[in-house]
């Protein structure tokens, strides 16, 4: 996945000639770096103030380093606020996005499996219909579920956040297209005359052929369902519930009011900002062979 | 030619449980289902919810499509809007623009460091845009932000990112910051599918690299654009976590109906109005659905014969 | 517990022997099976750091009350819900924390039940302009949990530096503005964040007499752009013209540098103040002070409150004696009255704590050996009465878009209360009040 695709360099190799193509790929690379480097800046200014102590944050330069490295004192505090809530609320981020992401990915791949292969009453528009929910706004829904959880008593439970958050339209949009395009007919209707039943084939031919689909599918929905904000802000009610984007939330709008308690938490913050991306990246990076291919497929229709 | 190693042999079982008529409602089911619960019907009950009108005094009554007929003409709504509009024009070519130019020169392979540049520019999407705005709130500081700092260093005027007039380029730039990247790797995929041979045929006959991308590569990936450019105008006109967060540091720019959907939970934290925040939920979805039509619509009769 | 701390000996004996005399009582009328039964369970909704620490003196000092302590959200998420839960009819507390500034928009949905014949005893060792944020007359929701009555603070080497005396009337501050701005440009007088911190605002206006939205019989008196608005707006208007003070939002990074630094002369604070600023401002400790706020009328020293919240009991609670115990006796007790003072940093709300000589005598090096709390203190017992709307979040938010949009430039904020004044009337009539 790494070299470039052989034609395409046959392409240069034809058309220019040795030192411009090797000027013309330092400019190149200068200008990506910039965009690089943009890309980096705020996360830079996270780390480094991880670093710093409250009064350092305010005072120092934002790129530059403190009057002293605090960085363990800072994640001391982080852990031991409020009785160890964040560990608390990074469980819970990990726990929702995990049970997100596997669901998203069986009941995605398992819907666009019937969409690829099957040929049903309604097909055309109820395909149109999970396309269309995409792009129903958030405030429309979020409130209607949260009265509705109510009503049926389950409010302020993490089911009112990882089962929404298992819906996954453009998933089945994803991997209807995989599936299309990676599942050759022959072999299933090769498998149905020797007798497999459905459930069968769908388990041991599709699912493994579908591997890199399903798992960007399970990727996306983990990451959606980490950074989602909205949802668990409204569905949710106790603290010991709640993910790492409003409990972060909550302590930055604390920070923010000042009255009454007059805690001021930032350096925990910042801090909480910098270990909550950290399980994220890391996903990308262990799953980047899976995703990179994934995507592939899902992206050429 | 059945040589699949888990087809079982089954004699009697044709098909097990689940024949082939079924199969396919089978295997819809658990989406399906999950889509009714925690789409339809909590749609269906905000179209319920819109219909009445909740009142501190007095209670529920029924109000048909009044709601409805006030949002048309509630301009705090279009303002939102606008400010949307304005944005998307500005921000979704910009951020798409640039993605795409990146993908290009990443397949090319005319860089150095590859991976890392994939890696590097993914990166913000993996933040939460709550931290992502927590983060370019305290980089935007009017007096004692890092930028700020270096202009005054550099004794230069420093840059106000949270004035009126700035703060649509600012809350651009964050949300092109977080997901650039995003659109860079599904048009660097779409790229690397195009099949190999007509890189080789068309410098065959004679093409430049860049004729190559604009009359080969560029329509072969336009169904990536376009799936890209419907998900930023959705993204767009949904905006509500940025400004949101934002508020608090540029009260004077953002109010509470800086963006339509800002408006609605406005409307319901604050004023206790939920039958009409639903209604302008509704007529925000419909603007949408609208805008995206459109957009596919215009583009189609574009590109004749696709 | 220190002996400097404990109230008058006899009153506490006579009240502790009244409630074990009570208990015994009801004790003995009680079924012999009941007696035995598990204690009552009271659920507390609060957003209080720590607050585990008072529930648990409260537990041990109750045995037949288990106080089971949640924190659904601070402030606003908390408000939705109880909002839901008063919807649904279920899922709500026994006793939950409110802020002064909602009680009465929650009184307008029956949120909250009477405890007065429970709390009406207590009356005096609270402050009458506090007393008068949880009651009605004799009607009693809630009991204060934290206050903050206001005061200045200053950078006293700044006005030394420009030969400042501590203005203590209005005309005298804006006058100190000015010339402190004239000598250096790059120095104001305060940070005056009308499009961010309504409730700020609304501090300064209290002790003017402003009454934006009361009650007159059945009918709703909304009066938000009356003469003393108009004053009020004009003399901040002036200042802002002058170029004399800054309009940016409070409680962010850049913000407690302009306080640190010294680019905010003064700050207009509450009584939770004095220890916030402590905790934000890193290089400027020591130059300090505090002195009473400025004054509109020197006979009539008067001030307002910013922030504070109070402990209310549910109307639905199914255990009123208990749920009012609660909310009464984590108020009043010393232990964790004090408790707050020091872990939590509330600034007190018993005349028997602001009196108290630990509390009171307190000299932080942050003001230079200051009794900073003394000051505070006075202003605590001089806050007047001030009638709260039943829509204060629309109220709010009203105010923030209009101050917000005057400074962005439409207008002056005269205009921005004639604005609110249409906006909030519009709502009202909306919601179904008969407006006067």
């Amino acid at each position: 996945m790494m070299s470039a695709t052989p034609d395409i360099a046959t392409f240069d190799a034809a058309t220019r000639r040795p030192g411009e193509r090797r000027r013309s790929r330092i400019i190149l690379t200068l200008l990506l770096s910039l965009f690089l480097i943009y890309s980096f800046v705020p996360l830079i200014y996270l780390v480094l103030s991880s670093t710093k102590t409250n009064g350092d944050l305010f005072a120092t330069f934002g790129f530059g380093l403190g009057t002293e490295f605090n960085l363990w004192q800072n994640l001391s505090d982080l852990l031991t606020r409020d009785n160890g809530i964040f560990m608390r609320w990074m469980f819970n981020s990990v726990v929702y996005s995990t049970a997100a992401g596997l669901g998203a990915a069986i009941f995605a791949t398992a819907a666009g499996y019937a969409f690829a292969k099957f040929k049903f009453v309604g097909r055309k528009p109820l395909f149109a219909l999970v396309l269309g929910a995409v792009m129903i706004p958030q405030t429309a829904l979020v409130v209607p579920i949260f009265l509705l959880l109510a009503l049926s008593g389950l409010s302020d439970n993490p089911l009112g956040v990882i089962l929404p958050s298992m819906i996954s339209p453009i998933g089945v949009y994803l991997m209807r297209v995989y599936i299309e395009q990676a599942v050759d007919d022959e072999l299933l209707d090769a498998a149905r005359i020797d007798g497999a039943g459905e459930l069968v084939i769908f388990r041991a031919i599709v699912l493994r052929l579908v591997a890199p689909g399903m798992v960007t599918v399970a990727l996306l929905s983990f990451v959606g369902t980490w950074n989602n904000y909205f949802l668990p802000l409204i569905v949710l009610r106790s603290q010991d519930y709640q993910p790492i984007t409003v409990g972060l939330a909550t302590w930055y709008q604390l920070a923010q009011q000042g009255g009454g308690g007059g805690q001021v938490l930032f350096s925990i913050i910042i801090t909480g900002a910098l270990v909550s991306i950290i399980p994220v990246i890391a996903a990308f990076l262990l799953l980047q062979r899976f995703w990179q291919g994934g995507l592939t497929a899902g992206s050429i229709k | 030619m059945s040589n699949s190693p888990a087809a079982t042999k089954r004699p009697g079982r044709s098909g097990g449980f689940a024949s082939r008529k079924l199969a396919p409602y089978l295997f819809l089911t658990p989406f399906v289902l999950l889509f009714i619960a925690f789409i339809v019907a909590p749609l269906v009950y905000a179209f319920y919810m819109s219909l009445y009108r909740d009142t501190l005094v007095g209670g529920r009554h029924f109000a048909g499509a009044a709601s409805y007929i006030k949002v048309t003409g509630d301009a705090k709504f279009w303002g939102g809007v606008w400010n949307l509009v304005l944005f998307g024009v500005v921000q979704v070519p910009i951020m798409l623009g640039l993605a795409l130019l990146f993908a290009i020169v990443l397949d090319r392979g005319q860089v150095y460091a590859k991976g890392l540049f994939r890696l590097g520019f993914f990166l913000p999407y993996a933040v939460p845009s709550v931290i992502a705005t927590i983060i370019w709130g305290y980089l935007y500081g009017p007096n004692f932000g890092p930028f700020t700092q270096i202009a005054k260093a550099l004794s230069i005027p420093p840059p106000d990112f949270l004035s009126p007039g700035a703060m649509i380029f600012s809350l651009a730039n964050m949300v092109t910051w977080e997901y650039a990247g995003y659109n860079m790797v599904i048009y660097y995929a779409a790229l690397k599918a195009i099949p190999s041979d007509l890189a080789e045929a068309s410098r065959i006959d004679g093409a430049s690299s860049w004729q190559f991308a604009r009359l080969i590569q560029l329509p072969l990936l336009w169904p990536a654009i376009l799936l890209t450019i419907i998900f930023s105008i959705n993204g767009t006109l949904q905006l509500f976590n940025e400004p949101y967060l934002m508020r608090s540091l540029a009260s004077n720019t953002i109010n509470s109906s800086y963006t339509p959907n800002l408006y609605a939970y406005s409307l319901a934290t604050q004023g206790q109005q939920y039958g009409y925040a639903a209604a302008v939920s509704f007529v925000l979805g419909i603007v949408i659905a609208g805008a995206s039509y459109i957009f596919t619509l215009i583009t189609n009769r574009r590109r004749p014969g696709q | 517990m220190t002996k400097s701390f404990n109230p008058p000996g006899r009153t506490m004996q006579r009240r502790d022997f009244l409630k074990a005399a009570g208990a015994t009582v009801a004790v003995a009328a009680l079924p012999a099976a009941v007696r035995a039964a598990e204690p009552v369970k009271v659920l507390l909704w609060s957003w209080v750091p720590d607050l585990q620490l008072e529930v648990d003196q409260f537990n041990a000092a109750h045995p037949g009350i288990k106080v089971e302590l949640v924190n659904a959200g601070q402030g606003n998420p908390e408000y939705q819900a109880v909002r839901a839960g008063l919807k649904a009819g279920s899922g709500l507390p026994d006793v939950v924390q409110i802020e002064y500034q909602l009680m009465e928009t929650f009184r307008q949905v029956d949120a909250f039940a009477d405890i007065g014949q429970y709390a009406n005893a207590h009356k005096g060792e609270f402050p009458p302009g506090l007393w008068a944020q949880v009651s009605k007359g004799d009607v009693v929701n809630g009991m204060p949990q934290d206050f903050g009555p206001m005061a200045m603070l200053y950078h006293k080497d700044i006005f030394d530096k420009y030969g400042i005396t501590p203005p203590t009337t209005w005309a005298e501050y804006a006058e100190a503005g000015k010339k402190i701005h004239a000598a250096d440009p790059n120095v104001f007088i305060t940070d005056a964040p009308f499009g961010a911190n309504a409730d700020w605002v609304l501090g300064l206006l209290w002790p003017m007499g402003w009454k934006p939205v009361s009650r007159d019989g059945d009918k709703l008196v909304i009066n938000i752009n009356d003469k003393i608005a108009k004053g009020f707006a004009a003399y901040w208007q002036d200042l802002i013209n002058a170029g004399v003070v800054e309009t940016k939002p409070g409680f962010n990074n850049e913000w407690y540098t302009g306080l640190d630094s010294g680019r905010y002369a003064t700050w207009l604070a509450a009584g939770w103040g004095p220890l916030f600023l402590t905790s934000v401002a890193k290089t400027s400790v020591g130059k300090w002070r505090a002195a009473d706020l400025p004054q509109w009328d020197k006979s009539k020293f008067a001030t307002g409150a910013w922030g504070g919240s109070a402990l209310a009991v549910m109307k639905t609670t199914q255990h009123l004696p208990e749920a009012a115990e609660v909310a009464i006796w984590l108020n009043t007790d010393p232990a964790p009255t004090k408790l707050y003072t020091t872990k939590q940093n509330f600034f007190p709300c018993t005349n028997a704590l602001l009196s108290s000589p630990e509390w009171a005598g307190a000299k932080p090096e942050f003001f230079g050996g200051q009794e900073v709390n003394k000051v505070f203190a006075k202003s605590a017992a001089a806050v007047s009465t001030f009638e709260w709307s039943p829509f204060q979040d629309f109220l709010y938010q009203s105010m923030a878009d209009e101050f917000g949009a005057s400074i962005g430039g439409k207008g002056t904020l005269s205009d921005a209360f004639d604005r609110i004044q249409d906006a909030v009337v519009t709502y009202a009539k909306d919601q179904g009040f008969t407006v006067a």
